[in-house]
């Protein structure tokens, strides 16, 4: 068997005396979708940023198919093929939905400095593939209509799918989705995650943070939960009701419903 | 051609004429004019990646210093003494911009600032450097074993430097790494930079580096045309004047500060005789278009038509 795609072992974080993490492990193979849930505070975003390398475990390891990455930075996580989303929409605010995409195409070749300094055609030639490569993964999430429109401009729903673009034009193998569907109207996040669970995912492993169980267990094939930096529950998002612990977790808190 | 590029190819020839046609009055104003606008072209590669420069006179001087320093005292010649200044300013860029680039906002722009003072009060403590009198006798570069001592000659050499300057700033914008470049703005957007893979501190490093060569190969020619340094001229107010400079002009472009440069700085040579008037005017401007007009002089053509434009009728007051 292949090594999974993604593999977490005793990760832990501590910013000062507060534990935000602590000892961490799963394993995510390829092609899953897995739901990171857990109430306010559970230690979600700093796992994935620890995941995505914008800031290091201060203990455990993780490893990218196999290879360990504990402590990389973000860009050069980037070109090993993970890539992520941020849980507030951040976008090239002032540039076009199709320059956007076409930053995230930057591991993918670009046009020679040297090259585009004299003018040459070979680096004319690969810019326009790249925003043909850019308007294409714009086709792929329905955002084609908006290639010319700047990121500020774009409603809510549409800036967040825009940022699923971004970081689907770097072709990753794992993809970091934190809180995809927060803060959209009903009909948006369906259509978000009737998106992430079809197109996105047929192209790469997924890791979303949720907060909102019903999305997680509708669309997740597992759900970790993690509460006060802690793995209380891995599994099947159908028995998340089921588990009392869980349910403590989230005693009093409006998602479980 | 478009009409920007006929307009552009009419001013550079324009430019080409003057030698023939200008006088040494209107020469020696036509070099600053230029000088400053590579300046601020290059405080303006920085700006645009949203990084305010408050010290880019300490580079001009280390550019200037370097070529002085190697043509007086250990005479070598002047045009290996210019790209030695463009060198040693992009070197020092580069040490620096390694370690103030990774700060934001007021944090760069003091630190860039101190590193402009640490420069100017070291070459003003050492009597190597000549003190706070500087150093004379700087000699003018030769060619095709004529000195450049005419104002006709030496405003040809600054005329392809600046050029051939601009040129490369303006191609750094205008490719994918100045596109790059852009997602450098605000400390969000760079990190959604690298989490695309890109490497943000080379890329701002590489930038700032650039810039710091022309600032100091610029500052090189400056001092072999006025035959001397000191630092009184490199102060922090001549940083401040290039920031102005950009400001007034409008950085919505790379024309902008173009413009206010060249603006300015021939308004400011009308005023030389009467110092402290050039300052006056300079900090009114600056209040007058930060106040009237945020994007500056690029953006005077659109502000007209706005109060041209027919407001909306409203209701009279019930």
């Amino acid at each position: 068997m292949s090594a999974p795609v993604l593999s977490l072992r005793g990760v832990s974080r501590r910013f000062g005396g507060l534990a935000a993490v602590s000892d961490v492990s799963f394993d995510v193979t390829e092609g899953e979708l897995v739901g990171l849930v857990g109430p306010n505070g559970a230690g979600k975003s700093t796992l994935f940023n620890m995941i995505a390398g914008v800031f290091p475990p201060t203990a455990g390891t993780i490893a990218l198919a196999g290879t360990d990455i504990t402590g990389r930075p973000s860009h050069a996580l980037a070109r090993l093929g993970i890539a992520r989303t941020f849980q507030l929409v951040t976008l090239f605010a002032e540039q076009s939905a199709l320059d956007n995409v076409v930053q995230g195409l930057h591991r993918h070749g670009r046009p020679s400095w040297f090259g585009e300094l004299l003018g040459l055609p070979g680096a004319r030639a690969t810019r326009r593939s790249m925003e043909d490569r850019a308007r294409g993964v714009l086709d792929l999430l329905g955002l084609a209509a908006h290639a010319a429109d700047r990121a500020m401009d774009l409603p809510l729903g549409t800036q967040k799918l825009l940022t699923v673009a971004v970081a689907l034009a770097t072709a990753p193998r794992l993809l970091l989705l934190d809180e995809p569907a927060a803060g959209l109207s009903h009909e948006e996040s369906r259509r978000m995650m009737d998106l992430v669970s079809t197109t996105v995912r047929e192209r790469c492993t997924i890791v979303l943070v949720e907060h909102n169980m019903r999305i997680v267990s509708r669309y997740c094939d597992r759900a970790v939960v993690l509460q006060s930096g802690r793995t209380i529950y891995d599994g099947d998002p159908a028995g998340l009701t089921a588990d009392q612990r869980v349910v403590d977790a989230y005693l009093g808190v409006a998602e479980i419903q | 051609m478009s009409p920007s590029r006929v307009a552009l190819a009419l001013l550079v020839a324009l430019l080409a004429t003057l030698p023939f046609t200008a006088t040494p009055y209107w020469l020696h104003v036509g070099i600053v004019v230029l000088i400053n606008v590579a300046y601020t072209a290059s405080v303006y590669a920085v700006l645009r990646m949203g990084y305010l420069s408050f010290g880019h006179a300490g580079y001009i001087a280390l550019g200037a210093y370097a070529t002085v320093v190697l043509t007086t005292k250990f005479g070598v010649s002047p045009w290996i003494g210019m790209l030695a200044g463009g060198a040693l300013a992009a070197l020092f860029g580069w040490l620096l911009g390694a370690v103030t680039l990774g700060l934001r906002g007021i944090y760069f722009s003091l630190a860039i600032f101190a590193f402009g003072e640490i420069v100017n009060a070291v070459f003003r403590a050492f009597d190597w450097f000549g003190g706070p009198a500087g150093l004379a006798g700087v000699p003018r570069p030769e060619f095709l074993g004529t000195k450049l001592e005419s104002h006709a000659s030496f405003y040809s050499l600054v005329l392809v430097i600046v050029g051939l300057s601009l040129l490369a700033l303006y191609r750094l914008q205008h490719t994918h790494f100045g596109f790059t470049l852009l997602a450098f703005k605000t400390a969000d957007t760079e990190k959604l930079a690298q989490s695309v893979g890109i490497d943000a501190a080379r890329y701002k490093t590489a930038c700032f580096t650039v810039s710091c060569f022309i600032a100091g190969l610029v500052g090189a020619v400056h001092a072999h045309y006025l035959n001397f340094v000191s630092p009184s001229i490199f102060t922090l107010f001549y940083s401040t004047d290039l920031v102005i400079f950009a400001m007034v002009g409008g950085i919505g472009n790379f024309w902008g500060p173009v413009l206010g440069a060249a603006l300015l700085t021939a308004l400011g040579e009308q005023l030389f005789s009467v110092g402290y008037w050039k300052s006056l005017v300079y900090a009114s401007i600056l209040m007058i278009v930060i106040i009237g007009l945020p994007g500056g002089l690029l953006d005077l053509p659109k502000t007209v038509r706005g109060w041209f434009a027919r407001r909306p009728r409203t209701d009279a007051a019930s």
